[in-house]
């Protein structure tokens, strides 16, 4: 397609388990230690596993909404710290759009509901209004009074990026100036003992590339970016943070929970995303992977990566900020996005935590125990892989007039 | 910009496998409700019908594929086969097959594999959930069960937004082919019913219920309407570039004019707010870019479904659209074919081609509204030119499509 705009990146805000903030999240997973633990959010001692990524309570601030889901008020708090750092104050004239992503939505209070089950009362059936996956992007458009487009995707693990993608694309066209992209996703019941039934959790905090790693862990969060044309932040009288370059999407048509073992679909959502940058594999300075620590996942990258970036495949770096913070499901790919911004406006990739020798069938150049520092930078790609064969990608790229 | 039009329509539903019984209902007005099997969420004064699917599903889907799908995957994968057929277009996929993106709609997603699989977790024993039921259970899982079955490889997902969410999924489809994205798309909406998702809708009033004069039945715009019609089903819609679509000789339905979205910030999560005139003022805007003229619009298939504050929306936005004009022939075929499951948008395509939409039984204007559907001047009207067709949801989000003949 033509490219119409350049579309700039002036705000973001996340929440995660690191806590509300992304400063927190960057402290986070500049520090090497991840967030993974034990929690009490639910009585985790009937799973196979017991870790996760859980946003600590304390750091929430109570919703406007009482019966605002925890997924609700992730995004709410993302959105609006990106409208913050953007320094954006939405009015009813700017049809600014709200293109949002979720996977479980409000599953968490769902289950207290089914729970309840038969004798649920009416408080019980309140909270159902904001129980499906549209609920925390309709929260947000809502909150902040958007006018414009408001769409949910719901494409599993690569929710998030297609929320970016969308809004990309909303912008291209002519059809927004001005976007809230983002996506949020609480941790449940249904999700933890579902990847346990696949025998995808791993029992200790995730290890992505690591020869044993043993499956993923499971986080929860949001992550909100504002996107809009650089002629309406110049025009706002604001500098923007980081360029969205390109974005991709595809799907695998292969297994709804395994991906490609050539990875041929996340091949696809990459060299869509390059197209759309005007940009070919030798500008791409680093990787945020999908990386989730499960054999399959790790493998299947490391062959799209090597397909994409031929011969640079192992000395290009390669991080996960699920090694940090888990898997955010839905959110994933938004809260990647942001990592990988902020690794480009501070010139050093931040590492992937966790133990264990690299492995020898997926050797990429993982980025490990402390940032590593790469002032000339320009380009990043953020990549997500999901059931039902959906893949993302986007494409990054630092603020250069 | 790539021009883009419809060439294949598939569809199943309450109304059986294909178009044909469909239109039929339309050109009735009946409603095909069986009993829902109550749940402990109903009570004495619920609603008690909905639409379910009837549809034969094996001459599209082998039982042997279809063994471990949810309702909802089987929908899908047996409308998308229908929709190519019609289109013309081999299935029989590959890596040669032009880029395809799968966009579905859907309103609760495959609940009834969820609520199986919530009672194995929280009733059962977590580490025995199955997970083929996980596997099913995700919004995206017909969608990608339909890349799977056709090999298409395009971007793939659902888009979850109520009763927007199968319009909204036509939106996409047009973005995915007029950037060359993508050089087809299927783009549809599915749903399935299960007692507790009834129930559920029941408590919060959004369901037609009988009263002492009239039967439980969705009434559009009606001053004695009282909620909507619950319905499951699937219907896929292939959209492809105008010029591709000649060269191979296709069957074009119809041309897409215009394709819109915005939100009404008004609205409560789960109802709809008063932001006509605002949705009018975004949708105004989005068709002047698009150079339609409001004027050459002669029909408005709309997205009115019974709910009271839905169609109060409806027909303010329609009200504030047209201004001091006088409205275009209205149709609201959700009488007929429920609310989720596609069948609104499949019953649309079929208006927009001239076919008769009956207005609901029992129907009386209301003097809030004012719109008549049975308004005798309308039949003058029965092959538009260029057709509205509104999708508004609970929650905000809203979607419009102008197709032209």
């Amino acid at each position: 397609m033509d490219v119409k705009h350049r579309v700039v990146i002036t705000g973001y805000g996340a929440v995660t388990a690191y806590g509300v903030g992304a400063e927190r999240l960057w402290a986070g997973v500049c520090s090497g230690q991840p967030a993974i633990g034990p929690f009490d959010l639910f009585d985790a001692s009937r799973q196979r596993t017991r870790l996760a990524g859980v946003v600590p309570g304390a750091a929430l601030r109570a919703s406007d909404s009482p019966t605002d889901s925890r997924s609700d008020t992730f995004a709410v708090a993302a959105a609006a710290e990106a409208l913050a750092r953007a320094d954006l104050i939405l009015d009813s004239e700017t049809d600014c759009g709200v293109f949002f992503g979720s996977s479980t939505g409000g599953m968490f209070e769902g289950e207290a509901f089914y729970d309840a089950l038969p004798t649920a009362g009416p408080a019980a059936h309140r909270v159902l209004a904001h129980h499906q996956n549209n609920a925390p992007g309709d929260a947000v458009a809502r909150r902040f009074g958007a006018c414009g487009p408001l769409q949910t995707t719901s494409a599993a693990c690569a929710a998030g990026a297609m929320a970016l993608a969308n809004a990309w694309f909303a912008i291209q066209e002519g059809e927004v100036e001005v976007a809230l992209a983002g996506a949020a996703d609480g941790l449940c019941q249904l999700t933890y003992a579902g990847f346990n039934a696949l025998r995808a959790v791993d029992d200790r905090s995730c290890r992505p590339f690591r020869a044993d790693r043993a499956g993923l862990s499971l986080g929860e969060g949001a992550g909100v970016l504002v996107l809009e044309t650089q002629e309406h932040a110049r025009r706002r009288g604001v500098t923007p943070r980081a360029v969205l370059s390109g974005v991709g999407s595809s799907c695998d048509a292969h297994h709804m929970t395994a991906p490609h073992p050539e990875g041929r679909g996340a091949v696809a959502a990459l060299e869509e995303a390059l197209a759309g940058a005007g940009l070919t594999a030798a500008d791409i300075d680093f990787v945020n992977a999908h990386g989730t620590g499960t054999p399959l996942n790790d493998v299947a990258e490391w062959a799209a990566l090597s397909r994409v970036l031929g011969a640079r495949a192992g000395r290009v770096p390669v991080t996960s900020t699920k090694g940090s913070v888990g898997h955010l499901l839905g959110a994933a790919g938004a809260v990647e996005a942001i990592a990988t911004i902020q690794c480009l406006e501070r010139g050093m990739v931040h590492p992937t935590p966790g133990p264990g020798a690299p492995d020898p069938e997926a050797p990429v150049d993982l980025v490990r125990f402390e940032p590593r520092p790469c002032p000339d930078a320009r380009h990043a790609v953020s990549i997500n892989l999901a059931f039902g064969g959906a893949n993302g990608a986007v494409l990054l790229s630092n603020w250069e007039e | 910009m790539r021009r883009v039009v419809l060439t294949g329509l598939g569809t199943i539903g309450p109304h059986g496998s294909g178009t044909e019984p469909l239109a039929a209902a339309l050109r009735s007005g009946d409603a095909p409700l069986q009993s829902v099997e109550p749940c402990s969420l109903h009570g004495a004064n619920s609603a008690g019908l909905a639409l379910y699917q009837q549809g034969e599903l094996t001459p599209w889907l082998a039982p042997r594929a279809a063994r471990r799908l949810s309702p909802s995957s089987k929908y899908a994968v047996a409308a998308a086969r229908q929709a190519l057929q019609h289109a013309g277009v081999d299935d029989s996929g590959g890596a040669e097959q032009p880029r395809t993106s799968v966009r579905l709609g859907v309103s609760f997603g495959p609940s009834s594999v969820t609520e199986s699989l919530l009672e194995q977790i929280l009733r059962g024993n977590p580490q025995e959930a199955s997970p083929m039921l996980f596997m099913e259970s995700v919004a995206n899982a017909p969608a990608g069960q339909v890349a799977m079955a056709l090999d298409l490889r395009g971007p793939n997902a659902a888009i979850a937004q109520r009763e927007a969410a199968g319009l909204l999924a036509f939106v996409g489809g047009v973005s995915d082919v007029t950037t060359g994205r993508c050089d087809r798309a299927l783009v549809g909406a599915v749903d399935e019913v299960t007692s507790l998702t009834h129930g559920i809708l029941d408590r919060f009033d959004a369901l037609a219920r009988p009263t002492e004069d009239l039967p439980e039945g969705a009434r559009p715009f009606s001053g004695n309407r009282n909620g909507m019609l619950l319905s499951e089903g699937c219907t896929v819609i292939v959209l492809e570039d105008e010029e591709s679509a000649k060269r191979r000789g296709a069957p074009i339905l119809a041309r897409v004019a215009a394709a819109v979205r915005a939100n009404d910030p008004t609205a409560p999560a789960s109802s709809w707010g008063r932001g006509g005139a605002r949705l009018a003022k975004s949708l105004r805007r989005r068709l002047d870019a698009a150079g339609v003229d409001i004027a050459s619009i002669d029909c408005v298939v709309s997205g009115a479904a019974g709910s009271v504050r839905g169609d109060r929306l409806e027909a303010s936005t329609l009200r504030a659209l047209w201004g001091e004009q006088p409205l275009p022939r209205v149709v609201a075929p959700k009488s007929v074919t429920g609310e989720y499951g596609g069948g609104f948008l499949a019953a649309a395509v079929l208006a927009s081609g001239g076919a008769p939409v009956a207005p609901p039984k029992h129907f009386e204007v209301d003097p809030r509204l004012r719109i008549d559907l049975r308004d005798p001047r309308h039949e003058e009207a029965s092959n538009p030119r260029r057709t509205l067709v509104s999708a508004l949801a609970a929650g905000g989000a809203a979607a419009w499509i102008v197709l032209e003949r």
